[in-house]
């Protein structure tokens, strides 16, 4: 008679262990090296809302699943997404890899402000050691 | 004529339980936890104003100097610039960025081919300083 006890103790302990340490693949937020920076060190459990990712290329991103979206066709998004809760509220998360250029970054930031929107938030990667650029 | 005793009629049968098929669902529980998570790197934020060239000229009631940290290239490396000081390390920004009154706020003005993590560390430098309010003024 094999004694299973011990080994789905350690079984359970692993699936527990993967359930609070792992997060599901959100469909919005892109694989990307963002920038390792502290950030504001705020409970991270405020709603993301909507979120634009901008890789390194350029490419924007608001779902991982749809292809690139240019600007007009981020206007329009933007546009949808504001005409129901309107823009000055609206909680924008921008996702720009580390890499990416500010040029790209820069035009997305005027599009939300010219759509009216006051502030914006920038993501960041908490790095596992302090330091930066 | 010989008679059973209660005693000796009485079966004593172990109970089993047979473990196969929850250890079979607990290995299939773990293997879809494993494939279907992602270990998330742990993010975080940072909040700032937006603010362009051109609603920064209509604010011209403002009757004190803006404190402006530039993030530029110069000669091709990111540099900050504060006033007619230039920086090319973040250190040295937040040093300089922590002499200054907190207060006012601090603009971020950002032009040029820069990678995105030396226009926010400038950011960054504007929060660790103490600054409540950072804006972030996208350039051509």
């Amino acid at each position: 008679m094999v004694e299973l006890t011990p080994m789905i103790d350690v079984v359970f302990l692993l699936i527990v262990f993967f359930m609070v340490t792992s997060e599901f693949a959100r469909d919005v937020r892109a694989d990307l090296e963002l920038p390792k920076l502290e950030g504001e060190q705020r409970p991270a459990s405020e709603e993301a809302g909507l979120i634009i990712n901008i890789r390194q290329d350029g490419a924007i991103l608001l779902s991982v699943s749809d292809d690139p979206v240019d600007l007009l066709q981020l206007e329009a998004r933007l546009r949808a997404a504001f005409s129901e809760e309107g823009a000055r509220e609206a909680r924008v998360l921008v996702r720009a890899d580390a890499l990416a250029s500010t040029t790209r970054l820069n035009e997305v930031v005027r599009l939300l402000h010219e759509l009216g929107v006051g502030s914006t938030r920038m993501g960041t990667e908490v790095p596992s050691q302090r330091g930066g650029p | 004529m010989r008679f059973q005793t209660r005693r000796s009629r009485v079966r004593v049968d172990r109970l089993t339980l047979n473990l196969a098929s929850m250890i079979d669902v607990t290995f299939l529980l773990l293997v879809y936890f494993i494939v279907s998570t992602v270990m998330a790197r742990p993010e975080d934020q940072l909040t700032s104003a937006i603010q362009t060239r051109d609603s920064d000229s209509a604010g011209s009631e403002i009757d004190y100097q803006p404190q402006v940290v530039e993030v530029v290239a110069i000669e091709g490396v990111p540099s900050y610039v504060i006033g007619n000081r230039r920086l090319r390390d973040l250190s040295g920004l937040r040093d300089v960025l922590r002499d200054l009154p907190t207060e006012l706020g601090v603009f971020i003005r950002v032009s040029g081919e820069i990678p995105v993590e030396f226009a926010l560390s400038a950011v960054q430098a504007a929060r660790d300083a103490g600054f409540e309010q950072v804006t972030y003024v996208p350039e051509e």
